[in-house]
């Protein structure tokens, strides 16, 4: 066979149109979208907040579809056809460097974006998304509604629970640190209540809490957990300062399963997110202990009640004197580094 | 000096030289979306430098600027010298490649902003859209012309695939960009994936594809001084490629609903593709068989050389990609960006450069300026890119078992972070590569000796 012009013109040209024919004109007839269950007209805002996301390149690192093999977030809903109708560019991306955004609404309230698009790692030390703040709060506030569109009527029962969430957390903090405190105690199960931390607070589990803090906590609690991060003055509520914690010990001895649960299940209503998909069991203990530790000065770790240590425990005796309910600790305790075996590192029983 | 120019082949030359600023310029725009990865406070604020709008700079000026351009202006140069036509409109080679450059300027000039389409490869706006179609339109006139009133009658497989490129194109970019709707460029709904990534696919498969393959059907032959292995391979390579290529570029949406007919059809032709891809490889290095040495010592030659290997290698990486039990791992991590990185750079911009020093004197009539430069930058850009291409394969392949066992993106992050930064240093290497083929490119036009290629005829090939 030679290749002649003509040839080459309308064999090139035959190939490539019946190919687009299948590939293209047959989907484009065939995929006729019907809304989905969850589906919803977006707002005008929403709409704004579209144009920003893709505008700016938000779905290089974001992707919007949550796929049948995601174990991680938002993988209570597997995306379908009808979830993108009428949307205009649905774009599912290919890149997820950050969370897949397609159930994203409502995970977090308002406060906690304004801190987040001001700088990610305000709220996220980890992140590497860009800083937004020279979009201005308005366009912020844009692509803000449109995160907490995504996922649609799924995304607007969440965000009605951030907004009623929010009211009653905000009042309850505006009765002052100790009733705030109680408020918060108060929604943590009753089993959990008097929870001692199962982990012994050695030195290596301190420092395993220690990176979780770093990576997780230090935005919003700060350094020295009093709560005054740098995402804080975007929060309201404000974040939780850890050091008056010394002062609302249950029945004066514990704190490990309160600080598990509220970093577990975090505060919906406030920037306090959960942690229970991204951290395990060990590294919530671990870092509670961190956060009892250094901030309040006493941990609950390993005392009563308590079944019989872990096979690779070591032999580690917690010798924190709890605060009494001023929070003073009779000079017992504060500061004093847990001693014995473990420090010495001689086996001492 | 202006003189020495061959007046058919000046605006070629602009092609050739807006290609090497472009890809020093796409580089540089890669090197700050790679920064942004690995050190998000480095451009704190600074707009028009935050990863959203940096990449989307890179990725279009690397694919449209730096390879398209050379690739599209040796192609202007070996169809030219190949079909002998008696009419060649230079004024339209202008208009082409004015229209062309304009719409890889206009990157950085609305992504910086943040005026995108945001679809991936498909961002540039309508006004660049139309610039890039009309561009297209133009050469494809051009072609038709030079066909036409052509003095020799054969048509070698180059010229096949150079014509091909621009019939395809023209139906690929259109559609692609959803022109017809200039507003956002896109459908509503999902079936807007569908179209884009027939698009997104067919941007390396019928654009950087039949340039780069052309241009080392020429490159090759001519330096190693032999006669083409086979005529019916370049015939099955050729129509294999329009054939299987076109199908393949659902394989991006494999994890998204759309319907089950169109995964299979794509994963399919993506198995298929290993056909056009051997039988290409297998005719160019058999023609090439007993002058391997000839076309390593060439600097030119050693580029296309490796440039066919990189072929080799992200060809079998894509069509193992394409299935979706290793798409399961692979998938929405750096695997890809590692695989894109070969293929747009590798393959395509080996082929380019390759063609750049091999083209370049003929059109310049000027000896290079120095031909150890050209094999300074093969160097640096080999050790980028392979670097390139392991860090991101080890980092894809963290991100992929890391979500399989249920971590978080946050949890996952940390552990990529030492892969993120020696891709940036990598990176320095590739850009180092690509400023000194600018001073080679602009010392070649200064100071290169002139010659007159007509009395130093070199190769088989016309």
């Amino acid at each position: 066979m030679k290749m002649t012009p003509m040839l080459l013109f309308l064999g090139g040209l035959s190939v490539f149109w019946a190919a687009v024919l299948t590939m293209v004109f047959m989907p484009v007839a065939m995929m006729r979208s019907s809304p989905s269950d969850i589906w919803r007209p977006m707002t005008a805002e929403e709409k704004e907040g579209l144009k920003l996301f893709v505008g700016n390149g938000c779905s290089y690192c974001h992707t919007q579809f949550i796929r049948n093999l995601d174990w991680g977030l938002g993988a209570e809903r597997i995306s379908q056809n009808g979830d993108y109708h009428d949307i205009e560019p649905a774009i599912m991306g290919t890149e997820r460097t950050g969370p897949d955004l397609a159930q994203e609404g409502g995970e977090h309230p308002y406060d906690w974006h304004l801190a987040h698009f001001t700088n990610p790692r305000h709220t996220s030390p980890v992140s590497v998304m860009p800083s937004w703040e020279f979009l201005g709060e308005e366009n912020i506030g844009k692509l803000t509604a449109y995160v907490q569109f995504a996922g649609m009527k799924n995304a607007d029962y969440r965000v009605a629970r951030q907004k009623y969430w929010k009211e009653v957390s905000r009042a309850a903090y505006a009765q002052g640190v100790d009733r705030n405190i109680e408020w918060l105690h108060s929604h943590v199960p009753e089993t959990w209540r008097m929870m001692p931390n199962p982990y012994a607070a050695t030195q290596a589990g301190l420092e395993r809490g220690k990176k979780m803090f770093q990576q997780f906590c230090i935005g919003c609690h700060g350094p020295i957990g009093d709560g005054t991060g740098p995402a804080a003055p975007y929060l309201n509520p404000r974040p939780l300062n850890f050091t008056v914690l010394r002062r609302h010990l249950v029945e004066e001895r514990y704190i490990g399963g309160i600080l598990y649960f509220q970093i577990m299940n975090g505060v919906t209503g406030t920037a306090m997110p959960y942690f229970k998909r991204a951290l395990e069991s060990e590294k919530i203990w671990d870092l509670a202990n961190y956060v009892a530790v250094s901030f309040m000065g006493y941990t609950d770790a390993g005392i009563g009640p308590k079944g019989i240590d872990a096979a690779y425990e070591p032999a580690w005796e917690n010798n924190f004197e709890p605060p009494d309910k001023l929070g003073f600790s009779h000079g017992k305790g504060v500061g004093r580094q847990p001693t014995g075996p473990d420090a010495s590192g001689q086996d001492g029983r | 000096m202006t003189a020495l120019y061959d007046k058919n082949q000046r605006a070629t030359l602009a092609f050739l030289l807006a290609g090497a600023v472009w890809f020093v310029v796409g580089t540089l725009y890669g090197l700050a979306s790679a920064i942004d990865l690995v050190a998000p406070e480095t451009f704190n604020n600074i707009p028009w430098l935050v990863f959203g709008r940096a990449r989307a700079v890179h990725t279009n000026t690397v694919i449209f600027g730096f390879s398209a351009n050379i690739l599209i202006g040796c192609g202007l140069y070996y169809a030219h010298t190949l079909l002998k036509p008696r009419q060649w409109p230079v004024k339209l080679v202008w208009g082409a490649f004015i229209l062309w450059n304009l719409a890889v300027l206009s990157g950085p000039f609305t992504f910086s902003f943040g005026i995108s389409q945001g679809r991936e490869y498909a961002e540039y706006i309508w006004l660049a859209d139309v610039s890039i179609m009309l561009s297209m339109l133009l050469i494809t006139a051009i072609l038709a012309v030079a066909v036409r009133s052509r003095e020799e009658e054969t048509l070698y497989v180059s010229v096949w695939y150079f014509v091909g490129t621009f019939l395809w194109m023209l139906g690929v970019y259109s559609i692609g960009n959803v022109m017809w709707r200039p507003e956002t460029g896109a459908m509503p709904g999902m079936v807007d994936s569908v179209l884009l990534w027939f698009y997104g696919h067919n941007l390396v498969g019928l654009l950087v594809t039949p340039l780069a393959v052309g241009l080392a059907y020429y490159v090759i032959p001519r330096v190693t001084q032999t006669k083409l292995y086979s005529y019916t391979l370049s015939q099955i390579g050729f129509w294999t490629l329009v054939l299987f290529y076109t199908h393949i570029g659902s394989h991006h949406i494999l994890q998204t609903p759309i319907p089950n007919w169109l995964k299979v059809a794509s994963v399919a032709h993506s198995g298929a593709m290993a056909i056009p891809v051997l039988t290409v490889l297998v005719n160019l290095w058999v023609t090439a068989r007993g002058a391997g040495g000839r076309l390593l010592r060439d600097p030119a030659g050693r580029l296309v050389l490796a440039g066919t290997i990189w072929y080799l290698v992200t060809s079998v990486q894509g069509v193992v990609q394409s299935f979706p039990s290793v798409q399961r791992v692979t998938h929405l991590g750096n695997f890809n960006i590692g695989h894109a990185h070969i293929a747009v750079l590798g393959f395509g911009g080996y082929i380019a450069l390759g063609g750049l020093w091999h083209i370049l004197p003929y059109v310049a009539r000027r000896r290079l300026w120095s031909r150890r430069l050209v094999n300074l930058q093969f160097g640096l850009v080999t050790l980028g890119l392979t670097g390139f291409l392991a860090v991101l394969t080890i980092a894809g392949l963290i991100q992929g078992q890391a979500w399989q066992n249920g971590e978080v993106v946050y949890r996952v992050l940390p552990e990529i972070f030492p892969y993120m930064a020696l891709r940036a240093a990598f990176g320095l290497s590739i850009i180092a590569g690509a400023i000194i083929g600018l001073v080679n490119v602009w010392m070649t036009l200064r100071r290169g000796e002139p010659f007159d290629p007509a009395v130093e005829p070199r190769g088989l090939l016309p």
